[in-house]
């Protein structure tokens, strides 16, 4: 290779039910490829067994295509940055397994990388065309996905801190959970988005936590939704589908209403006016309004995502590995998966 | 003679082996448990570099493809293919149970046995309770009864029993001694799976190009995941609680 080396990153996720690689140069997002896996949709939720068969079956053809659409060749690729957790023991193994033989073949450094660092660090992805402005440090970042619901500091790019967390439930399994209750099929998070639009947010009153400091909890409402539903379908059996909207809309405001408390708080006490969101919540059109009000209100400056870099994706884990790459921050072979959230 | 790395992990060994013409000369092997994810690619790593050989001079990667424990073919298989891909090396998958009875057979002597027409090999490999996956070979290595998973009672093995001795070895091999206590069963103690046990079949398949699709290969099971779908309805039945918890 002749031209000037920049940094080319390999990017592998596989925590969950997404099978996704990346490729990226410096900054710039070259290739971001995600296989889905249907299988799950019958089951009502992700069966832990079948994702990990299915990522064994997806890792090939989706780095083989992330390369591909980079145009770059494999010889170009300076560092495998690959998810080591928090996420399903058995997907995350054949990721790490694979990227571990990747690097080693290769004779390249091997990087591992927290998947919620993953999901904050998305900020920091450019496009080919254009460049859009990032959050400043020290900034904030409300991380809401279907398992994680925090406020985490983020001092720099490898220094964060989780101020506060969910002591239960995540905001997304709260989605998830109350949109099965109702018979919605799984992920049932975006189709209460959807009808929560044509019901009324006021129309149906859900117990709220008391919980102190920035800590979240989300298992009474899913209580409270439940009992609530129970009570009234004794009385009326076609109670969810006579009020199917204005159940969705009364739930999701509730949990935004839940979220942006301790946001609030968070950002009065540390004083931080830059405030980013990250993860699958963040898709949430209602989440992301009441961001931008609260934002317009009280002078944040407020960071939203692009939706493909909310979701499971590898070019946030490739990004992560590229600033850990510019510390020389590289892993070992003995690198195993980790299934518990932790943050540093 | 072909250069072949050989992985095994199918098993609670974790085992490393570089094959060349069909022998293994250079070994790496953990039995103490299952701690695959953590060894294997250091495994691979000392093997290459104590053989001073570079990925690019091998010919290919033979994987043990199960039947076995899922996370341990989970790991083999993934790393398999990582240095399959990223060598472009053809990729040969063999099945753990007929490399160890591949390996009893040829050193029969070894077992203190002589190799008798009429007696049969059983290598089973432990698939919980008193479940095994087995599979049964004659002196020829001819698969006379295919590769599925017994639950082992009194009567397992029954027929061929009546006519044949039959020797019985590998993890699984341990809990069923109780059980089949037929004069025709011996039980040979100690085999375990090894990557050592897979050499001379790679070098075999190698040479009959008998290779894996590197992308879509996926191990043997040898049972479908069954996932139940949910079919009650919360609300008409008294186990809401269940709800409530998950």
């Amino acid at each position: 290779m002749n031209r000037k080396k920049n940094i080319v990153i390999l990017g592998i996720e596989s925590s969950c039910d997404d099978t996704s690689a990346a490729v990226i140069r410096d900054h710039v997002m070259l290739s971001n490829e995600v296989a889905g896996q249907a299988v799950h949709k019958a089951f009502g939720g992700v069966v832990p067994e079948l994702a990990s068969r299915a990522h064994q079956q997806n890792i090939i053809p989706v780095v083989d295509q992330a390369i591909k659409k980079a145009g770059i060749s494999m010889d170009e690729i300076d560092a495998v940055a690959f998810t080591r957790g928090p996420g399903l023991l058995g997907s995350l193994l054949v990721g790490v397994s694979f990227a571990k033989a990747f690097a080693l073949a290769r004779n390249i450094p091997l990087i591992e990388v927290n998947h919620l660092q993953g999901h904050v660090l998305a900020h920091f992805l450019q496009e080919k065309v254009e460049e859009h402005p990032v959050p400043q440090f020290p900034f904030l970042c409300l991380l809401v996905s279907g398992g994680n619901s925090q406020i985490i500091l983020v001092r720099d790019y490898l220094d964060m801190e989780v101020l506060g967390q969910t002591i239960d439930d995540a905001a997304g399994e709260a989605f998830d959970k109350c949109a099965k209750v109702m018979g919605l099929p799984y992920p049932g998070g975006p189709l209460i988005d959807k009808l929560a639009k044509e019901g009324n947010p006021n129309a149906f009153i859900f117990s709220k936590p008391r919980i102190p400091g920035l800590d979240y909890s989300f298992s009474g409402l899913k209580t409270s939704f439940l009992y609530l539903l129970r009570d009234e379908i004794a009385k009326n059996p076609d109670f969810i589908d006579d009020h199917k909207a204005d159940l969705c809309a009364s739930l999701q405001s509730t949990i935004i209403e839940i979220l942006l408390a301790k946001l609030k708080l968070a950002a009065k006490q540390t004083g931080i006016k830059e405030i980013a969101v990250a993860g699958g919540v963040s898709a949430n059109s209602g989440l992301r309004s009441a961001l931008l009000e609260t934002a317009e209100k009280l002078g944040w400056k407020m960071y939203i995502p692009p939706f493909k870099y909310t979701t499971d994706n590898a070019a946030m884990i490739a990004i992560t590995g590229y600033y850990k790459y510019l510390k020389k921050d590289f892993s070992s072979l003995d690198a195993v998966p980790f299934s518990r959230v932790v943050i540093s | 003679m072909a250069s072949i790395l050989c992985l095994e992990t199918s098993t609670e060994v974790c085992s490393v082996a570089l094959s060349v013409g069909g022998r293994a000369v250079t070994v790496r092997e953990d039995t103490s448990g299952k701690n695959h994810a953590l060894l294997l690619a250091r495994f691979i790593e000392e093997v290459m570099k104590e053989t001073n050989l570079p990925f690019s001079g091998l010919d290919a990667i033979a994987v043990s493809g199960g039947p076995g424990s899922y996370t341990g073919l989970r790991i083999g298989v993934s790393t398999a293919k990582g240095l399959c891909y990223a060598s472009s090396l053809p990729m040969i998958a063999i099945s753990s149970l007929e490399a160890m009875a591949y390996h009893v057979i040829n050193k029969p002597y070894i077992f203190g046995i002589e190799k008798k027409e009429s007696v049969l090999y059983c290598p089973m490999i432990d698939a919980r309770r008193m479940e095994v996956y087995a599979s049964v070979y004659n002196h020829a290595m001819e698969k006379i009864r295919r590769i599925q998973a017994d639950v082992i009672d009194q009567g397992s093995f029954a027929s061929f029993l009546e006519i044949h001795k039959i020797l019985f070895f590998g993890n699984g091999a341990d809990k069923c001694k109780t059980t089949l206590q037929h004069p025709n069963a011996l039980f040979i103690d100690h085999i375990t799976t090894s990557a050592c046990y897979l050499a001379e079949l790679a070098e075999t398949a190698f040479n009959a190009g008998n290779f894996v699709d590197v992308a879509y290969y996926e191990p043997y099971y040898l049972k479908d995941f069954v996932a139940t779908i949910p079919t009650k309805n919360i609300f008409h039945s008294n186990k809401d609680t269940n709800l409530l918890q998950g």
